[in-house]
């Protein structure tokens, strides 16, 4: 048994770590994602030194008016540095980010550990858009293809998300297990259709493309494509950060919640709509990429604690070193091919979640 | 701050729960009540504490139109102790407490130096000092009650709604759960079971069956053999206790149904 005293150095050790960490935590992450982002641009099939990377960094992101891309062992490093790797690493920086915020928000929003991201049927969804659009020959050559098929997924995954919502939302007011539920349907209905359109499909080409698209694959990301994806993840962070106070409520149930004068329903409305939103667009752009959502708000619950005045942003920001990381090991990990980022997020992942499902300290909810 | 509620009729899923009811808590009150289980007090707890809206009637607290105003200017004069304080994820006992002043945080706006006073205040009203870094999932039941009552007194309330707040306690958190609230001197209805601390207690009962109040007065008009006997069918005595010199009630057998 532990003596009172124990306990209560215990206690303050955690308080310490929940507390008065939480700022330089914060700040290391932020730091550690900027190493991160530059050890990501430098490794890879062509390996290119930090001092090289950081030469040729500074040199385009000032504008080309400081430093020179003299010296450079290989003039093709620029370009494989400014316009592939780069806008990669920033796309997972801004994935991890939004699916762990997302993730964060949904568990809170239905009660439930075991909620992520995906939950409102946004995965399937995105897959039934996605595999419509290549298999059954919206695919219009060259750029405009794959613009097709992100407007499908997206439109897939809105569409799903909504749906859920919907339905459980009639006859009143939206109950966590409501939306669990109709979630998990909407799910098996999308799955369902998507295996049709691929049961029936006589394309082989076509069905690799799909079942790479729902691994998840960050390979697609382009200058072109980063404004969006940033400006919605940005804004929906902004807006989360402000929102800790109706979250933590939120996971008391909504009876306790009224009682402190918040309605939930017409904040789970909103908070839904938003991480649907977010994560349509994350899918769209890098098909379904699993685990972040669940794992990374698990592991950060139980640095920082629940309150998510402090949950919110290290998650955000531990989920993107996570699929930064996530990336480099999705590049590398075998030589010459690459693998979906999906399979390295639950390799990596669901150790890490069975590792603290077998550690006593944090509970997942349960007791 | 007195409550009144008039006319309540509240239903559940069309089904009639609370059926033209009306009670009063005066200021400073403390009004207990009673009934079979099921006979629809936590409803009408409920629709009083605005999660379910009623279908009929008004309530009042002071000047304040409960059932039209919003959620949030409600809590800053109500406190609430719900039956069910389960979470699916922890905190410790110092934020569990710390969002009873959520009712009066604007956008944005930070805890106070003063917000942490009035927690640790209420937690030593509760006797749960130095529990602020506990997680509030791997406390025993009486301390969680105490936690959600800490909670309750930090939203400064001046009217208190419980519903069976001692329920699943220890006689001893039973005992102290209840003269805490009765040491506030803020009116409170709170739904009981046990009739010996009702009577010990409260100062007004009314009691319930079948959505219906069959009776109200204080707890020695109320409390009678015969009263009993109609609403919860247990037969009984009602004497004075020689030690403590308060009500006691005796009950004798379940009466024999055919």
């Amino acid at each position: 048994m532990k003596t009172q005293s124990s306990i209560t150095a215990e206690n303050r050790k955690k308080e310490s770590i929940q507390h008065k960490a939480f700022v330089p935590l914060v700040m290391a992450l932020m730091v550690f994602i900027v190493f991160s982002v530059g050890c990501s641009v430098s490794i890879g099939q062509v390996p290119i030194s930090l001092k090289e990377t950081f030469q040729i960094l500074l040199y385009k992101s000032s504008g080309m008016k400081f430093g020179s891309l003299e010296g450079l062992s290989q003039a093709s490093f620029a370009d494989i540095i400014w316009h592939i790797r780069l806008p990669r690493a920033l796309m997972s920086m801004l994935v991890g980010i939004g699916l762990s915020l997302c993730g964060a928000v949904m568990q809170a929003s239905v009660q439930n550990p075991l909620a992520d991201p995906y939950i409102l049927g946004i995965s399937s969804g995105g897959a039934l858009g996605a595999t419509f659009a290549i298999l059954l020959g919206f695919g219009i050559p060259g750029a405009l293809g794959q613009l097709g098929v992100a407007a499908w997924a997206f439109a897939g995954a809105f569409g799903a998300a909504i749906l859920v919502m919907v339905i459980a939302g009639m006859g009143g007011k939206i109950t966590s297990v409501k939306l669990v539920l109709t979630g998990m349907v909407i799910n098996a209905l999308c799955n369902a259709f998507s295996n049709f359109i691929v049961y029936f499909a006589n394309n082989a080409e076509g069905i690799k493309t799909v079942t790479f698209w729902t691994m998840g694959s960050i390979a697609s990301a382009t200058w072109e494509k980063l404004p969006l994806t940033a400006i919605s993840i940005g804004i929906a962070v902004v807006f989360f950060l402000t929102q800790f106070r109706v979250l933590n409520t939120m996971l008391l149930g909504s009876e306790a919640a009224v009682t402190l004068g918040i309605s939930l329903n017409r904040y789970l409305r909103i908070y839904m709509l938003v991480s649907a939103l977010v994560t349509g667009i994350i899918v769209s752009s890098c098909g379904t990429i699993g685990f972040v959502g669940l794992i990374i708000p698990h592991i950060v619950r139980g640095v920082v604690g629940t309150d998510h005045k402090r949950l919110i942003p290290a998650s955000a920001l531990f989920g993107a070193v996570f699929l930064i990381w996530a990336d480099v090991f999705a590049r590398t990990l075998i030589h010459q091919s690459e693998l979906p980022i999906g399979i390295i997020t639950s390799i990596i992942g669901a150790p890490m979640f069975l590792y603290m499902l077998m550690k006593k300290g944090y509970g997942f909810g349960g007791k | 701050m007195d409550l009144q509620a008039k006319n309540m009729i509240v239903t559940l899923s069309n089904t009639e729960i609370v059926k033209d009811i009306s009670i009063k808590v005066k200021d400073k009150q403390f009004v207990g009540l009673i009934g079979p289980n099921g006979c629809g007090k936590s409803t009408l707890l409920k629709s009083i504490y605005k999660v379910i809206k009623p279908r009929q009637g008004s309530i009042y607290l002071g000047d304040l139109d409960v059932v039209k105003s919003e959620p949030k200017s409600v809590s800053r004069v109500m406190g609430v102790v719900g039956q069910f304080n389960d979470l699916s994820f922890d905190f410790t006992v110092q934020e569990m407490v710390l969002m009873g002043r959520t009712p009066y945080k604007k956008f944005m706006e930070g805890d106070s130096e003063e917000d942490y006073k009035i927690v640790r205040d209420a937690l030593e009203q509760v006797s749960l000092s130095g529990y602020e870094n506990r997680s509030y999932l791997t406390l025993s039941g009486g301390e969680k009650q105490r936690v959600i009552l800490a909670r309750a007194l930090a939203q400064q309330p001046s009217f208190l709604v419980m519903d069976e707040p001692t329920n699943h306690l220890d006689i001893k958190y039973q005992l102290q759960i209840l003269s805490i609230v009765k040491g506030m001197h803020v009116g409170t209805l709170a739904a009981l079971h046990d009739l010996e601390l009702a009577a010990e207690y409260c100062d007004y009962l009314y009691v319930m069956k079948q959505g219906k109040v069959v009776s109200h007065g204080t707890p020695e008009e109320v409390l009678t053999t015969q009263l009993i006997g109609e609403v919860y069918d247990v037969e009984c005595e009602i004497y004075t206790n020689p030690i403590t010199g308060e009500l006691g009630i005796a009950y004798l057998q379940v009466p024999f149904h055919q």
